[in-house]
């Protein structure tokens, strides 16, 4: 694939950047700083970043913009069960959002978005991201697997599900050390089960996938219990 | 080096609290917290370090027992159990988001890596919080009003529901301040959705 010479020149930037607005802070870092590292003059920097806020917002989610490109796959709506496919993406989602680097991202976009000015521009792009969720959970309540509802408000609950018992002492450094694979896909099972509970469509109630598959999987998503039938719980 | 007296400590606290809260926490200086007290301003600094931290110790202490008051009013004898949590939703996103305790939260986040501010948080807030509802949904589950399952992990989920709409928004900024009925209707929509997930059908 051709790659422009001035797309070299803006990555060397971004990580030229990302560096230094790690390391330093929002305010105690300059664009002739950035310069200094990358060459070139302040005009070149202005020529592919609007301003010095606007460079910090793109290297700061540069990541989570790449890691969402690569995620999308996970968010098949083809795929035939919202289950796994919530899984698959829950498990990923968690895994990114509670690594070291992530984390310390996070933390300086909430340091500094009140101080500089780039919550704004913070939330546009984090809210870009989400649509891709919300999309997701939309053709589902199309087809019906769902519940119909607002989507973006039940990719809010999807995620918050999905963060609730990891996120907040990893944020707050109680916790030093990101969690396991296997801690995450027990936190993930649990926030996917009680998000399939709560946005079932009326009247139907969701077997869990574990038993389902031991029995070969049907090819429905979702069936009505036979009466009586208990509820098994995987929590 | 002169001794500290508790009696400059609350007296700087107390000027600290009038300085925050007439012009806000961003505009906030420490001299002008000092001219209000007099003395030097390395005096100032012997008692407090940081704005940050003369700020976290004004506000969390009334903030953290404004927190405690609402989780004790948490019946698990109340007939209606949607009503309940709805009452206890709506008190605890009030307080979450006021200003003090916004700035509280992302002094916490922010600081977390130099300071122990995020260790008194989680401990001072938000366990006990988290160890309250518990205890209020084991009853629930007990009483057969919840299905049954692990009430910690119910509880944080709730919690979590609760700020679905507003955290990210109002840590960055984006909102300086959430209306009453914008904080009660997302309440209202997270238990719904948790007792969706977690009531008996």
């Amino acid at each position: 694939m051709h790659v422009k010479k001035s797309d070299f020149k803006r990555q060397a930037i971004l990580d030229a950047a990302y560096r230094l607005f790690r390391a330093q802070g929002f305010e105690k870092t300059s664009v002739a700083e950035i310069t200094a590292e990358v060459g070139g003059s302040k005009a070149t920097i202005y020529s592919h970043f609007p301003s010095k806020e606007a460079l910090f917002v793109e290297c700061m989610l540069a990541a989570a913009e790449n890691y969402t490109a690569g995620t999308l796959k996970h968010l098949d709506t083809s795929r035939a069960d919202p289950e796994l496919a919530l899984r698959n993406f829950g498990t990923s989602f968690l895994s990114f959002i509670c690594s070291p680097e992530q984390l310390e991202v996070r933390r300086l976009m909430i340091a500094e978005a009140a101080r500089s000015g780039t919550g704004k521009l913070f939330f546009d792009k984090i809210s870009a991201l989400r649509a891709d969720v919300s999309a997701f959970l939309s053709a589902r309540m199309a087809s019906g697997t769902l519940r119909a509802d607002d989507s973006n408000l039940a990719a809010d609950h999807l995620g918050a599900l999905l963060e609730a018992e990891i996120l907040e002492p990893l944020l707050l450094q109680v916790r030093e050390v990101s969690p396991e694979a296997e801690e995450i896909a027990l936190a993930v099972k649990r926030a996917v089960a009680a998000f399939l509970r709560a946005y079932a469509p009326a009247g139907r109630q969701r077997r869990p996938l574990r038993r389902r598959r031991r029995h070969g999987a049907p090819k429905n998503d979702w069936r009505v219990p036979p009466p009586g039938e208990k509820e098994s719980h995987s929590a | 080096m002169k001794t500290k007296t508790e009696g400059k400590r609350l007296a700087i606290l107390k000027a600290a609290a009038d300085v925050f809260r007439e012009v806000g926490f961003e505009r906030a200086s420490m001299s002008e917290i000092r001219a209000r007290i007099g003395g030097s301003k390395a005096t100032l600094y012997n008692y407090f370090p940081s704005k940050e931290k003369l700020f976290f110790e004004v506000m969390y202490h009334a903030k953290e027992l404004e927190l405690a008051s609402i989780t004790h009013t948490l019946n698990p004898d109340a007939d209606d159990l949607k009503e309940e949590l709805l009452h206890f939703g709506q008190r605890l996103l009030a307080v979450l988001y006021s200003p003090e305790a916004i700035a509280i939260r992302r002094l916490a986040i922010a600081e977390s890596r130099h300071s122990n501010i995020g260790k008194i948080v989680f401990e001072g807030a938000t366990l006990p919080i988290e160890k309250q509802v518990a205890e209020f949904l084991r009853k629930g589950m007990k009483g057969g009003a919840l299905r049954t399952a692990d009430p910690k992990t119910a509880a944080m989920q709730l919690l979590s529901l609760l700020e679905s709409e507003l955290l990210q928004r109002v840590l960055l900024g984006v909102v300086s301040s959430v209306k009453p009925e914008a904080l009660n209707s997302a309440a209202r929509r997270a238990v719904e959705t948790f007792l969706s997930g977690y009531g008996r059908r």
